[in-house]
């Protein structure tokens, strides 16, 4: 990746890092090789690149980073007081996209709070999400929305009710197919049909309550009745977050991993037809590195997001051209007053300089000249102006 | 009104799918209008025409809010689309064919899982059909005149769409199995679902019946 892309991302990402640490989150690093058993999700498994050790043990490059950071805490921090607020930004690695002509590599950043079964977190994991799109210049409800479901409650109504339809359902729902959904409800009594075609299409935003009322009236047995209570208890908190407008409610919503058993949920862009991000309480699978610990957290998507973001504004930079030491001092002086400046040692011609500038998104070149620099705009070229460091910096920073 | 972009395909479920865009009181009327145009828009309403195996591709990244396409195409490719309600309209059948005079052959050189060349449009389809009968075939994907294929040797038996099977009739061509069927769907990205359900599902409503114009 090369500028301006590059510097998109890495401007992005440094933002996001602010937004993390203003909220308490610490980064970690961990390994792109992982050992095969410890992804389980057979989706994830099938989009891994694999490879073998010298011991003849299968490793893959990490196809995401929740489970990582999972094996982390369960390994090296399971002996330290809950919760555990981690954040992330590293790339992952997935083959699905390969021969689309999209990238294996997949820039994410992400949080995940390890420890904490309280609903309070995935409140503030999803206000937090929100709060990085929003710094990031997108506005909520117009640009983006952060759609919230909870996967306990449809599976739950399903197991209390029509137990033997449970699986064909879920996986139908799985593959978005409403249809096969109805198809299925047709073939059952009057009264399991009306919630198992009415659940997932109550979608709705999170701030009107007709949802959740409609809800109420598919509530059958406790755990129904826990899963909607935590939604609420979700909801009560992200109005506190001030997050709620940016939230739509998705009954249906199930989260695309097999790991998540609670809210889970999806942020989509106006106009982009992809996740930028998603989330979601993953309460078993620590389960898995021998540690009974509950979590939440949630994934962006780095390049989707870039694509959505507004501005694309060059940054300020200077080119200063040639002048032998004395370049060399004007460079000097320019950058103790703050100005980003690039120095070609080579003796450039003003047309020659203007050209070069503009190939690296420059917006200003320089020459050093009695009293500071000769000054001109790169794009179009503009008359030279004799200033000072100061006055430059006044120009450039502007 | 409604200011979505809804996808139309082009071909045999063409009409079916504006009558029904129409029936729920949107202005697809201007699409019959001119036929050469790649883009119509009226009273807010965007409509773009393109091939059918197109249109949820379009769906898929949002370049359409929802669309109409046929249950043959969506299972074809597993598009990461939401599937809203069935039309009902564009009823056709997948099957398996083969020449008249080499029905009983083909038939058995299935039975005795022998290797079969099999000619068709919706080579993934074909696959599956064969896996599930734990049988292997060697499939060739064409683009057009699929009959052609086994006319001429180039396979011994075809997968292929049929609404009146008159095609195959004219091709001395005899239905061996029946592997779907197939009615026109409509469907809708998963971020449009959610961003805008309320006019989306009114929609869907309205077109599955009730004819009732959408607000």
């Amino acid at each position: 990746m090369l500028p301006p892309e590059s510097t998109r991302l890495l401007d992005a990402q440094a933002r996001i890092r602010e937004r993390f640490r203003l909220f308490g989150f610490r980064e970690v690093l961990t390994p792109a090789l992982e050992y095969s058993e410890v992804i389980e999700e057979n989706g994830l498994r099938d989009a891994s690149y694999k490879l073998f050790d010298q011991d003849n043990q299968m490793l893959l490059l990490r196809p995401e980073m929740t489970t990582p950071i999972a094996r982390v805490v369960a390994q090296r921090l399971a002996g330290n007081p809950g919760p555990r607020k981690l954040s992330y930004v590293l790339p992952a690695y997935r083959r699905a996209s390969v021969g689309r002509g999209q990238s294996a590599e997949l820039y994410q950043a992400g949080v995940e709070v390890v420890g904490s079964a309280s609903p309070m977190e995935d409140a503030a994991t999803i206000a937090l999400l929100v709060d990085v799109l929003m710094s990031l210049g997108l506005e909520a409800p117009s640009d983006f929305a952060v759609v919230l479901g909870q996967s306990a409650f449809y599976s739950s109504y399903l197991r209390h009710v029509v137990p033997g339809a449970a699986t064909p359902v879920t996986a139908a729902l799985a593959a978005k197919d409403l249809v096969a959904v109805d198809a299925l409800a047709n073939g059952l009594p009057a009264e399991a049909a009306a919630g198992v075609r009415g659940i997932p299409r109550l979608v709705g935003p999170a701030d009107d309550g007709a949802i959740l009322e409609e809800a109420e009236r598919f509530v059958v047995g406790e755990e129904a009745r826990a899963g909607l209570e935590n939604l609420k208890e979700i909801l009560r908190h992200l109005e506190a977050h001030g997050a709620l407008g940016a939230v739509i409610l998705d009954l249906g919503l199930t989260g695309r991993h097999e790991y998540y058993t609670g809210a889970v949920y999806e942020a989509y862009a106006s106009g982009l037809g992809f996740t930028i991000a998603n989330g979601g309480r993953y309460d078993n699978l620590l389960r898995r590195f021998g540690k009974e610990m509950p979590a939440t957290g949630f994934a962006i998507y780095l390049e989707r997001l870039l694509s959505v973001l507004p501005g694309r504004g060059s940054r300020p930079l200077l080119v200063l051209v040639g002048g032998d030491v004395g370049g060399v001092e004007a460079a000097a002086d320019l950058r103790e007053n703050g100005v980003p400046v690039l120095h070609l040692s080579e003796d450039l011609q003003p047309r020659a300089a203007a050209e070069y500038a503009r190939s690296i998104d420059a917006p200003w070149i320089s020459y050093p000249a009695k009293g500071g620099v000769k000054l001109a705009t790169a794009d179009p070229p503009g008359e030279f102006a004799i200033m000072d460091a100061r006055s430059v910096a006044k120009a450039v920073l502007a | 009104m409604s200011g979505l972009r809804v996808a139309v395909p082009k071909g045999a479920i063409f009409d079916d799918a504006l009558s029904a865009l129409e029936g729920a009181g949107l202005p697809a009327d201007v699409v019959r209008e001119n036929g050469r145009r790649l883009v119509y828009s009226a009273a807010g309403t965007e409509f773009i025409v393109s091939r059918p195996s197109d249109v949820p591709v379009f769906v898929e990244y949002g370049a359409a809010d929802v669309g109409i396409v046929g249950k043959d195409v969506l299972e074809e490719h597993a598009f990461n689309v939401v599937e809203l309600s069935d039309l009902g309209t564009g009823r056709c059948r997948m099957i398996l064919a083969a020449p008249k005079e080499r029905a009983e052959d083909v038939r058995l050189a299935i039975g005795h899982a022998e290797v079969v060349r099999v000619a068709t449009k919706f080579p993934d389809t074909a696959r599956r059909y064969f896996e599930r009968m734990g049988r292997q075939a060697e499939v060739i994907e064409l683009h057009g005149s699929i009959e052609l294929a086994p006319l001429v040797g180039l396979a011994e038996c075809i997968v292929d769409l049929t609404a009146t099977g008159t095609t195959l009739r004219e091709n001395h061509l005899v239905v061996l199995d029946e592997i779907s069927t197939s009615t026109a769907r409509f469907i809708c990205n998963r971020g449009a679902y959610r961003l805008r359900h309320r006019e989306i599902s009114a929609l869907a409503d309205a077109m599955q019946g009730s004819g009732e114009p959408v607000g």
